[in-house]
């Protein structure tokens, strides 16, 4: 029983991290970011690997039932993860807003210059560039 | 003395037409500029088509940064002085005079056109009254000085918070947490009686939830803004 719980954890941590890599690979996760998600998977592998790490740190701890541990581990993570996230998330949509506005300021210049493509951004159409 | 009108506008058609040709009417001299914030109606052209410089933001940013936008253009044009109206018609653009002659009289760095001051009949929605009286009294605590209407989004300002509001600008609700941010950087602020219409046409972009979203965020900002050092913008290190 306990050993198909292992085996489907080893091969879960295993599909994360292929999955990790094959999002870097796509461009669809940045490096940076990368980086925590394949250490996240290798200390998955590793409790999967070896469970008694999990007891030991339970013990060290003074945890009585050590899967508890686990949870509240996770769940400090993932609060921390999105804290951060909503923090990047801040920084780019201040970027977004001062872009924008640099946008707006550029193209009534270059509009300034080339009148005749006034009307294209009158009825609000995206420059041709 | 050159003078700038910002006016955003978002989805106004039916009102930028009439809200520009009667600032070209009350006030010849000065130039207007409209901030079109990611409309999907015809408010740039018809805009343009009166006779206003048109800026368009590519994406929606809301009123904030909108008009954030309109003071940057004035301060790259070198305007002594930048008057925001909005662009529903809900501003007379004769009381600028007004509003520009106690800035030229160096009497303030920012002068509101304050519907409260003397009684203008104006007569605000219930919920909308009570965010308005709650910002009042806390406003005029903080800045140590009473502002009737700390609503108002028919202010003028000269070079120097022209300056300010290009680099720091509130998004979302700027026209209470701005007073906060001029009374810490020790800029002056006036109020002066004005006329307000009722919107002629469209929505406003406030209902019941907002209005409670609005004063919650608010207060915020104004707490944060109080424990923050002068020059600190949260954002400021990119």
């Amino acid at each position: 029983m306990s050993f198909n719980v292992y085996l489907l954890s080893i091969l879960f941590s295993g599909v994360f991290l292929i999955i990790t890599l094959g999002l870097v690979r796509k461009k669809h996760l940045k490096e940076q970011y990368s980086l925590m998600w394949i250490l996240v998977a290798a200390l998955m592998f590793l409790v999967s690997l070896n469970p008694s790490v999990v007891e030991t740190a339970a013990r060290w701890l003074d945890v009585k039932y050590a899967p508890s541990m686990l949870f509240l581990f996770g769940l400090v993570f993932a609060f921390v993860l999105t804290l951060h996230l909503t923090v990047v998330v801040s920084r780019l949509s201040e970027k977004v807003v001062h872009l924008t506005q640099e946008v707006a300021l550029l193209r009534h210049e270059v509009y300034r210059h080339d009148p005749g493509n006034r009307e294209g951004s009158a009825s609000g159409e995206q420059p041709a560039i | 003395m050159r003078v700038l009108a910002i006016v955003p506008a978002y989805n106004e058609e039916g009102n930028i037409d009439q809200v520009v040709k009667s600032i070209r009417r009350a006030q010849p001299e000065i130039d207007i500029v409209v901030v079109n914030d990611g409309s999907s109606d015809g408010t740039s052209r018809l805009a343009r088509r009166a006779g206003a410089t048109v800026l368009d933001l590519p994406v929606n940013l809301g009123i904030g940064g909108a008009v954030q936008t309109g003071y940057k253009y004035a301060e790259v044009h070198g305007y002594d002085v930048a008057v925001q109206i909005d662009g529903d018609g809900q501003h007379d653009p004769r009381d600028v005079t007004r509003l520009l002659e106690v800035l030229a009289r160096g009497e303030a760095d920012m002068v509101i056109g304050s519907r409260f001051v003397t009684d203008t009949g104006y007569q605000p929605p219930l919920d909308r009254k009570v965010g308005m009286k709650i910002f009042s009294f806390l406003i005029s605590k903080i800045i140590r000085q009473p502002i009737r209407d700390t609503t108002s989004g028919y202010r003028a300002v000269n070079r120097r918070v022209i300056g300010l509001f290009a680099r720091e600008y509130p998004t979302d609700y700027p026209e209470v947490e701005v007073l906060v941010l001029l009374h810490r950087y020790g800029f002056r602020i006036k109020e002066v009686p004005v006329t307000m219409a009722y919107r002629q046409s469209g929505s406003s972009s406030i209902t019941l939830w907002r209005s409670i979203y609005y004063v919650a965020k608010v207060l915020l900002a104004i707490l944060v803004m109080l424990t923050r050092p002068r020059t600190g913008s949260v954002f400021h290190e990119f």
